[in-house]
């Protein structure tokens, strides 16, 4: 066979040409593209009618509304609500993650009852009719030996219909033993009752104030309602009112103020009470409030002129006296002063001293139930239920003194004292609590001294958790008989915390429950009923939603509509009536205390010799710190200086660590009083020197992969400090030592 | 038994020894193949790649080899175009190891591609205006002449030969074979300039960003200059370790001068070139953009000023001078530093274009970040040089590649 | 209709953040995450392999304790516009897998049609783009809340802000069904701008001067597009990128850091 060229190159053309028009090369790429694209282990999301869901957030007591976009039946995507009074259209990470608990794996998806070791994990799903058959009985069988008083209901708030319900089934059962979490929401409370003498919530006209003097305050980082706060501060950048931030550490907050003073932790009390001192001095004072509406002010006036010159104040606190004498007169001669306390997000109680001195300082500018200022702000009224006929065991079962020592002679302030808790259990050699309801609470995570917490649990034979999620206490219960979480039930939403006005928001079903979870308020009513004759009685609804519609009556309308209620004409009482002391006036000196008030820092735990440092905690809006694990998308927001795989970072001044001869990044062991644990060192400019500060929000030990083993919890580091007068926990920090590792 | 394979009158090891080299890179190339199944299997997460290095080791090599390759084009440019003859001895070796560098390129392209089942949509969509399209489009059709190239040499086989179709189209292809080598530098010339483009017209990158003439920056000519100066100087280190292996002198030296000679007037040039090119972007081009040149290379742990006096100084003027000079191109040991230091320096230029370019921050608050690639990435570049040795191994034992191996070495 | 569609002026969306108004609180962020279907991992740690189509980054100004300094930064796609539309990225995808759009200035990215090259990654200054170097894999039970109106990305292909275009697209087609052509400013409105608690972000048409984003900005299309608001700067403006995002913040290491600067040079503002 020869070839010449001509047949050569038609070889060669003739090849190409008939290889490009079989169409079996082609297609076999083209399909094979268009398989990459339509991979069957990635989900193709179906369309769907969209609709939208008007609701309230109650993943913290922010109150926000939103409005949830649904795709047929499925929620896609959380908005906040246009218009609403909390937030008017913003909405906060943690709220924007909310679909990925009510979809996410860390659900408790039927009720369960414990059959291995408590925290073993090991559970049985029951039915309903089991599961509240099993909580009467022990109930029931409690009662009977007259030990009603020894059950106890630990919940993350007292307003609402189902901190209603489970109080009255508390008391028409027959124990007093109501506890709800602790936040500065009990000190806020306590110096009103103190010295306005009425029982009301902590309002702050923040929209109005032009002068905001934060003793700590995340005001950015969390504090309040959080979006609400968020919005304040922007129209503050707008309107061109200034803010002084007052922390030992450079907080988002203190970075977005018009000015951070640093402070040495833990003293803001003195330089409240030093700026206290140069306003009576100078005169700055409102008179027309002071002398008119306000009594004690001269033993106020004595005491501040006596211990808290500058001079002094300045020593005790490291801020420069000319720099407290002008910020003195500027925070005076704002036309709407407002100071706030509360370190953080306002998660710990702080102690009484430093809430009644910055409440002071409120009055001293004249800013008490005014505009731009602080207002005493009653709960609304709207539950207004029969009141309970108890039986023979339910009233001497309430005449029983808390558990937690509240109301009691030594604590005859506080109305709870969860921080007391876990040492009280611990204290006896058989536990007083003999049964044990959590719900809308985590403590076995979000409490102080972890160890004692675990401890004081595992010696309670009975614990129910309500919760929703596999979380810390619920892992370690008996019985968990889950809540639909709220994207899929009623409920009532009243008091966005630090409001100033009277807003009930409504969450209710977006979706229709996911699993077979039962409504905590169903549940209680079941209980009551199971329980029968006067505690029966007292709970006359067939179902909750009966029960909450009945309870807003004529409000049930506009709720369902708007998606909340808030009263037009809510006003805080003038001064001439605002007042229920036995002076009927402001008192600087609360006449109904009965021991003294020093105002002198809160010494926390550890010796400075073994303990060099001064450990605190850190809030941060991409760290869900209470009321429930990170979601999967917020811990994506995590800076790799915060959480690195499982390590967490804590910051200290670069100071500091090259005194102890750390590098960026090194691991160390941080040993408090109270615990041990290994994390890694972030060098920070924004922190005092002297001082390591470690995030909430992390180290769980429950619910999912994508939340536990993450860092560690700051609560197995640190111990209540009890504050002598309110028997709060006054604690905000612990001493600490680094040694590397 | 295979010497009826061979080519006759030249002498090959032992079949077991052949057969035990094979299987030791055999070896490492399996454990590139497993690399690479891992790859296509669980995705880009096999390597140490991430959204700061989008481009690493494998782009790197890639430009690596293509510059190395580019002694294919440029002694087919000079034999067939510029008509230096003599180069006809060493011709067929530069096609093969020029063959070998652009397969691997092609091979670790695949790889490199998050979606290789669409990679021909580069050639479906295409966008005129981007350099990768260039470098696609020339790179596969360089290929295809390299192939074509490859394949007169491979019926030169003794026993191939002997089919008499075969000897035809042999001696057919031959007859043609200048109109491709011509038609492939022409395309390697843009392949080679594309790929110079490719990292500067990134006008977000400081340190890679050049300005130039029309649509492309001054790095498509140096990157085209530099191929051809240090291209040769890869046939040369090539051929130098094969006759060492071999034990043989394989091409003769007024050969290996003339390539080396033309090498080294093309570095002492690029190199000239590049000072300029490099002097400019650091007093004119970088501060426009808020750079000083000492940004480029301070603040981390890797990339100093050390890495340009060793592109620049050591593996540039430093073999241009040794090959410029008759002693040092006549002195075998000067010679094969000269080759190998040219070796190094393009490939530190390709890294540093690669590399270095999305090690720097650019933005005022982001940080140098610094990369180890994984043992996959590793095992696949590796892979290429197993495969390399292979071919090289395959085609030296059964196919006629140096005319002058026999009068070089007369059979005893 | 296709001469009405033509003589009205191109779109061109942009954002305004005012960095004295970010809180840093990663709102954003999730807003994002959730409006896009972007997937996660159960480790997201390392920044340089996590997806984040808006990225907040920290500012420090550098110096020591008490003077200190932070400010967050909030980093979408800045849709660059380059010189005529050759967005960094754009102009180098070898695929046209990803585009701009003359008519709303969007830079656009197909995710069907990426194959995966990263080239575009490499040309963006702004480390704005993505890849997926990992399957994306929900839970079970959570997809159920992925949008349908935004695909999920496979392996192997790189995602972008998209300045939310699907909620573009919805608007037009409503606008289309009552017979309008013009959108008004709030119909469309991304998801991140819209789930600011701080309200620090502002989208619109910065063609359009009744809109807040030319108001503020004030784009002097003379020069580029540059801010004609002595607090307004945007990101790398001298590498000639041409972004479509401002930023604002009356702190002048603030802007400082938002280029680059030889020791001599004057901060851009004050450079003309
Ligand atoms: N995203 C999200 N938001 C929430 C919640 C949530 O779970 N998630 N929870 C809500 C709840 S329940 C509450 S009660 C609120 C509370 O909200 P916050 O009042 O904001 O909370 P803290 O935990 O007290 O504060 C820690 C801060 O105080 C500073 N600090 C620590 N020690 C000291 C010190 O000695 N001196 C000074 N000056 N500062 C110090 C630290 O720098 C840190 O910034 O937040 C609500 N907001
Ligand atoms: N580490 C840390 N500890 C803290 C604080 C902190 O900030 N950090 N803050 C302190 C403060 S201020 C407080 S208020 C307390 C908070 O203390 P807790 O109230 O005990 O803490 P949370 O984690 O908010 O508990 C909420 C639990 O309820 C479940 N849950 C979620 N949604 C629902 C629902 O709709 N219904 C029901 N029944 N359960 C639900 C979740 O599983 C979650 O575990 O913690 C205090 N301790
Ligand atoms: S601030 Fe609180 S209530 Fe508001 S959206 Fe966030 S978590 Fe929900
Ligand atoms: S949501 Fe707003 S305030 Fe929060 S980080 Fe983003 S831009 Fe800043
Ligand atoms: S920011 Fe990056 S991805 Fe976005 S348009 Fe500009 S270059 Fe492209
Ligand atoms: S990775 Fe995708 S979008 Fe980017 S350049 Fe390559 S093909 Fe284009
Ligand atoms: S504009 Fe849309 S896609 Fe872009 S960052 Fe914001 S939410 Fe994400
Ligand atoms: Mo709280």
């Amino acid at each position: 066979m020869k070839i010449g060229r001509r047949s050569f190159l038609s070889f060669i053309i003739g090849g190409a040409a008939g290889t490009a028009l079989s169409p079996l090369a082609w297609k076999s790429m083209d399909d094979s593209s268009i398989w990459s694209q339509n991979w069957p282990w990635t989900p193709v999301p179906a369309d769907g009618e969209v609709s939208h869901v008007n609701s309230v957030c109650t993943l913290c007591p922010g109150g926000c509304g939103i409005t949830v976009r649904k795709v047929d039946d499925r929620a896609v995507k959380i908005e906040g609500m246009k218009g609403h009074p909390v937030n008017d259209g913003g909405v906060c990470i943690l709220g924007l993650s909310a679909l990925q608990l009510l979809y996410g794996p860390t659900r408790v998806k039927a009720p369960l009852k414990r059959v291995g070791e408590r925290g073993e994990e090991k559970w049985q799903e029951i039915s309903w009719s089991e599961a509240v058959a099993e909580v009467a009985a022990k109930l029931g069988d409690l009662r009977s030996k007259g030990k009603s008083h020894t059950v106890c209901s630990i919940l993350d708030s007292d307003k609402g219909t189902v901190p209603y319900l489970f109080g009255r089934l508390l008391t028409v059962y027959g124990s007093p033993n109501f506890i709800r979490t602790p936040s500065i929401q009990d000190s806020y409370e306590l110096a009103i009752n103190l010295m306005h003498g009425v029982q009301a919530s902590a309002g702050f006209d923040v929209e109005h104030a032009d002068f905001v003097l934060s003793f700590g305050s995340g005001l950015i980082d969390g504090w309040g309602s959080p979006v609400r706060m968020f919005k304040a501060n922007s129209n503050w950048k707008d309107s061109g009112s200034k803010v002084v931030q007052i922390e030992p550490r450079l907080s988002n907050t203190a970075a977005k103020s018009d000015k951070w003073i640093p402070i040495n932790p833990g003293t803001e009390v003195a330089l409240a009470m030093g700026l206290a001192h140069v306003i009576i001095k100078e005169s700055l004072y409102d008179s027309d409030f002071v002398n008119n509406y306000s009594s004690g002010f001269d033993k106020f006036k004595q005491l501040v002129l006596d211990k808290y010159n500058p001079d002094n104040v300045a020593q005790i606190t490291g801020v420069d006296s000319s720099a407290l004498v002008s910020l003195a007169r500027n925070f005076a001669h704002a036309s709407k002063p407002l100071a706030v306390c509360g370190r953080g997000q306002g998660k710990t109680q702080g102690s009484l001293d430093e809430f009644i001195a910055v409440h002071a300082l409120n009055a001293l500018v004249g800013n008490i139930n005014s505009e731009g200022g602080v207002w005493a702000v009653p709960d609304p009224d709207y539950i207004k239920w029969p009141e309970v006929e108890m039986d023979s065991v339910a009233a001497v079962g309430m005449q029983k003194e808390r558990i937690d020592g509240a109301g009691s002679e030594t604590y005859p302030y506080a109305r709870y004292l969860l921080n007391r808790f876990s040492g009280v259990v611990n204290s006896e050699e058989e536990s007083p609590v003999n049964a044990l309801f959590v719900a809308g609470a985590n403590p076995l995570y979000t409490i102080s001294d972890s160890k004692a917490v675990k401890e004081a649990f595992s010696k309670i034979p009975f614990v129910v958790s309500f919760s929703s999620y596999m979380d810390e206490t619920a892992k370690n219960a008996d019985l968990i008989l889950p809540n639909h979480v709220f994207l899929e039930r009623y409920e009532d939403v009243p008091m966005p915390v630090g409001l100033q006005k009277h807003v009930i928001g409504l969450s209710r079903p977006v979706v229709k429950p996911q699993f077979n979870t039962k409504h905590v308020g169903d549940v209680i009513i079941l209980i009551a009923k199971a329980l029968g004759g006067r505690i029966a009685d007292a709970f006359p609804w067939d179902n909750y939603e009966a029960c909450l519609e009945e309870t807003l009556g004529d409000k049930w309308e506009s709720i369902v509509e708007n998606g909340f209620w808030s009263d037009p004409d809510f006003k805080v009482p003038a001064s001439e009536e605002a007042f229920n002391t036995p002076s009927g006036k402001f008192e600087f000196i609360p006449a109904n205390l009965k021991s003294p008030l020093d105002f002198s820092p809160v010494t926390i735990e550890g010796s400075d010799i073994s303990y060099p440092l001064i450990l605190v905690p850190y809030d941060s809006m991409r760290l869900a710190n209470g009321f429930i694990g990170n979601p999967p998308f917020i811990t994506k927001t995590v800076e790799d200086t915060v959480l690195k795989g499982k390590d967490v970072f804590v910051e200290i001044n670069p100071k500091t660590a090259e005194e102890i001869g750390l590098i960026e990044g090194r691991y160390v062991d941080i040993r408090t009083p109270r615990g041990k644990a290994k994390v890694r060192v972030h060098l920070f400019d924004g922190i005092m020197p002297g001082i390591v500060a470690l995030p909430r929000g992390l180290g769980h030990t429950a619910y999912d992969k994508y939340i536990a083993g993450k860092g560690i919890n700051f609560n197995e580091l640190i111990g209540p400090v009890e504050d002598p007068v309110s028997g709060f926990d006054a604690a905000w920090g612990i001493r600490a030592r680094l040694t590397k590792v | 038994m295979d010497s009826a394979l061979m080519s006759r009158g030249v002498k090959r090891c032992p079949t077991w020894q052949f057969i035990l080299w094979l299987c030791l890179f055999g070896g490492v190339l399996l454990w590139g193949v497993y690399a690479i199944l891992l790859i296509w299997l669980k995705g880009l997460n096999q390597t140490n790649m991430n959204d700061n290095y989008g481009f690493a080791l494998w782009i790197w090599a890639d430009l690596g080899v293509i510059a190395l390759g580019g002694g294919a084009f440029f002694t087919g440019f000079l034999k067939y175009v510029v008509g230096k003859d003599d180069l006809k001895n060493i011709i067929n070796y530069a096609v093969i190891i020029g063959f070998i560098c652009y397969s691997s390129a092609l091979l670790i392209l695949a790889i490199d591609v998050g979606q290789p089942l669409r990679s021909w949509f580069i050639f479906w969509h295409a966008n005129v205006h981007s350099m990768l399209t260039e470098v696609a489009f020339c790179l596969s059709c360089y290929f295809a002449v390299l192939t074509i190239e490859f394949i007169p040499l491979i019926l030169e086989n003794r026993q191939i030969d002997k089919v008499p179709f075969f000897h035809n189209l042999s001696h057919n292809m031959h007859k043609v074979m200048a109109v491709f080598a011509a038609t492939g530098a022409f395309l390697s010339f843009f392949h080679q300039g594309s790929l110079g483009g490719t990292p500067s017209v990134l006008f977000g990158r400081p340190f890679s960003y050049r300005e130039g003439l029309l649509i492309w920056p001054w790095t498509f000519f140096l990157f085209t200059w530099s191929a051809a100066a240090y291209g040769p100087c890869f046939t040369l280190f090539v051929t130098r370790i094969t006759e060492k292996v071999t034990k043989k002198k394989l091409v003769k030296q007024n050969t290996i001068d003339l390539l080396a000679k033309i090498s080294g007037w093309m570095i002492a040039t690029y190199i000239i070139a590049k000072i300029i090119d490099t002097w400019y972007w650091a007093t004119v081009t970088a501060p426009s953009k808020g750079f000083a040149f000492m940004d480029f290379y301070s603040n981390n742990p890797l990339y100093g000023i050390w890495i340009l006096v060793l592109e620049i100084v050591v593996c540039g003027i430093v073999p241009a001078i040794i090959l410029l000079t008759p002693k040092g191109r006549n002195n075998s040991v000067a010679l094969f530093i000269a080759v190998t230091l040219g070796c190094i320096g393009v490939l530190l230029n390709r890294w540093v274009m690669v590399l270095q370019v999305v090690a720097m921050p650019v933005m005022t608050f982001d940080k140098w970040v610094m990369y180890i690639p994984s043992w996959q990435e590793v095992a696949t570049t590796i892979l290429p040089v197993a495969y390399g040795i292979i071919v090289l191994m395959i085609t030296y034992r059964y196919l006629p590649i140096f005319p002058q191996e026999q009068e070089l070495n007369p059979n005893p | 209709m296709k001469k009405e569609v033509k003589n009205e002026k191109a779109k061109k969306y942009g954002m305004v953040i005012d960095l004295d108004k970010c809180t840093g609180c990663g709102a954003c962020m999730v807003a994002c995450m959730s409006e896009n279907n972007v997937p996660f991992k159960e480790d997201e740690s390392n920044k340089l392999d996590s997806i984040a189509w808006m990225r907040v980054y920290k500012l420090t100004n550098g110096k020591p304790f008490p003077e200190a300094d932070i400010c967050y930064l909030p980093r979408p796609c800045m849709h660059c516009e380059g010189h005529n539309g050759h967005a960094p990225c754009v102009s180098v995808c070898p695929a046209t897998a990803t585009d701009y759009n003359h008519e709303t200035g969007i830079v656009s990215q197909i995710y069907t049609r990426c194959f995966g090259c990263r080239y575009c990654m490499v040309a963006c200054p702004y480390h704005a783009r993505y890849f997926n170097w990992w399957d994306p894999v929900w839970p079970e039970g959570m997809e159920k809340y992925l949008n349908p109106d935004v695909s999920p990305r496979m392996r192997g292909v790189v995602e972008k802000c998209s300045f939310c275009f699907h909620r573009y697209q919805t608007a037009m087609n409503k606008a289309y069904v009552e017979g309008r052509r013009k959108l008004e400013e709030d119909e469309y409105q991304t998801s991140c701008a819209q789930a600011c608690p701080a309200d620090a972000i502002t989208f619109g048409d910065l063609n359009d001067p009744a809109h807040a984003v030319h108001q503020i900005a004030k784009p002097d299309l003379k020069h580029g597009g540059r801010s004609s608001n002595p607090n307004a700067f945007r990101l790398l403006e001298r590498l000639g990128t041409n972004p479509k995002v401002y930023y604002l913040s009356s702190r002048e290491w603030v802007r400082r850091a938002g280029d680059n600067y030889l020791k001599k040079d004057k901060t851009v503002k004050k450079l003309h």
